[in-house]
């Protein structure tokens, strides 16, 4: 019964761009469930960021506070040639776009330290994020051969194909396979990162004045965990 | 729980024994090539944006900000060479909003797609307030929209022209501080002042 619970979960989170997690779900729903209660938080933690940058966006009244410099954009534009003239709001939409684009990565490499155990984000985090998300397909060159070379060594260990753990730097690969951020000691599946992460996104719901509806609705997800 | 981690990390957050990369920069060699540091983005703004979503104690590693740089500048690569290339099929000279929010959509970002097509929306909207108001008027009309963090909710007629997407109506607003907003000094305000009347100077507003 909770199976299946878990695999109506997983075909609910079915239109979700996360093409290579949607498919680890399903090659690993046979015989790993931790694995796929992994997963289902992952993704919910993402959707709840995408909602919140939502709401963010809604509010916003200021384009001039830039968290990145509009020159410095516009100059990495520039070094494409075929660039000729960019209009005023290209900059700023990409302001935007790149400060969503590395709260992604951030978010989906800081998953990776978290399965680890590590409180320290690190380089191969990053490699991880890219290998396990289709959108960052184009990143792939910009990470050093060596910090894929174990997920490519895993590829082959998995039926399905599809890497869904790796190893921390220093263990032998084999040892960690099937056991994804599970306490050998008590069985018993820990997260307690995870939860201060959260805690982080409640703080910041809570601190700015939302809808009626739209705070239930964080509530409403924040209680899941 | 710590002791089961092999990684040498330094209580700093560096990695010590990080194997080296022709692809990583480290900060000696970014700092004595001003032109390669200008293919990236800050590493302080890069690094401050990252530290928003990672819990209170976690660290991030300096190699792992140096990465994210670089993905960010292949990002606007990727994106501003899909949009480019949308333009000349168009005979058009000026890449604009749209181009980047159909190169984002196209390249797969669809996550991206909706808040920024309500940023470009609403920025369009305060576009539209200053257009109406004399030139010699805009500089001050910044600086006040600044301190006050002023906002307008009334549409202006003439954005129906211009916007894209669909309006959005939206439950009634009440002004605070953005939660993860800056502080600028007051030379830096100059600055981004500077350099928006740079941007505006070129290919402004569907030149």
């Amino acid at each position: 019964m909770e199976n299946n619970q878990q695999q109506g979960a997983q075909a609910q989170s079915g239109p979700y761009p996360g093409g290579a997690g949607g498919s680890a779900g399903a090659g690993a729903g046979a015989g790993a469930a931790p694995f796929q209660h992994l997963l289902q938080q992952q993704q919910q933690q993402l959707q709840m960021f995408w909602s919140y940058q939502r709401q963010e966006i809604e509010h916003v009244n200021d384009f001039k506070n830039h968290q990145l410099p509009l020159a410095r954009i516009k100059k990495i534009m520039k070094a494409d040639e075929d660039v000729r003239m960019i209009s005023a709001e290209a900059p700023i939409l990409f302001a935007k776009a790149c400060e969503l684009f590395i709260l992604e990565l951030t978010i989906r490499s800081w998953l990776h330290a978290d399965e680890n155990k590590r409180r320290t984000l690190q380089k191969n985090d990053i490699a991880a994020a890219i290998t396990r998300t289709d959108i960052f397909d184009f990143l792939v060159d910009i990470v050093p051969r060596d910090e894929i070379k174990d997920d490519a060594a895993l590829v082959g260990a998995t039926a399905s194909g599809v890497p869904y753990y790796y190893p921390p730097i220093g263990q032998p690969a084999g040892m960690m396979i099937g056991r994804p951020a599970v306490d050998p000691a008590t069985g018993v599946y820990v997260q307690p990162p995870s939860q201060a992460w959260q805690s982080v996104w409640q703080s910041a719901a809570e601190d700015t004045p939302y809808g009626t509806g739209a705070q239930g609705n964080l509530d409403g997800q924040s209680m899941e965990f | 729980m710590e002791d089961e981690s092999h990684n040498n990390t330094l209580p700093n957050g560096f990695n010590t024994g990080s194997p080296e990369s022709p692809f990583l920069k480290t900060s000696t060699t970014t700092t004595q090539h001003n032109k390669e540091q200008d293919r990236f983005l800050p590493i302080a703004n890069v690094g401050r944006i990252m530290k928003k979503v990672i819990p209170p104690n976690g660290k991030i590693s300096k190699d792992a900000k140096e990465t994210v740089q670089e993905c960010v500048s292949e990002f606007i690569s990727f994106v501003t060479g899909e949009a480019s290339d949308k333009c000349q099929r168009e005979k058009r000279k000026t890449i604009n909003g749209d181009d980047v929010i159909w190169a984002i959509t196209t390249l797969g970002f669809e996550d991206y797609v909706e808040p920024l097509k309500t940023y470009l929306q609403k920025y369009k909207e305060i576009e539209g307030e200053k257009l109406s108001i004399p030139k010699q008027m805009r500089s001050e009309q910044r600086l006040q929209q600044h301190h006050n963090n002023y906002h307008d909710q009334n549409n202006q007629p003439f954005n129906g022209a211009y916007a894209s997407s669909n309006l959005i109506s939206q439950p009634p607003y009440v002004p605070t501080d953005q939660k993860f907003s800056l502080t600028f000094s007051p030379n830096s305000i100059q600055s981004q002042l500077r350099q928006q009347d740079q941007i505006d100077s070129v290919g402004h507003w569907y030149e």
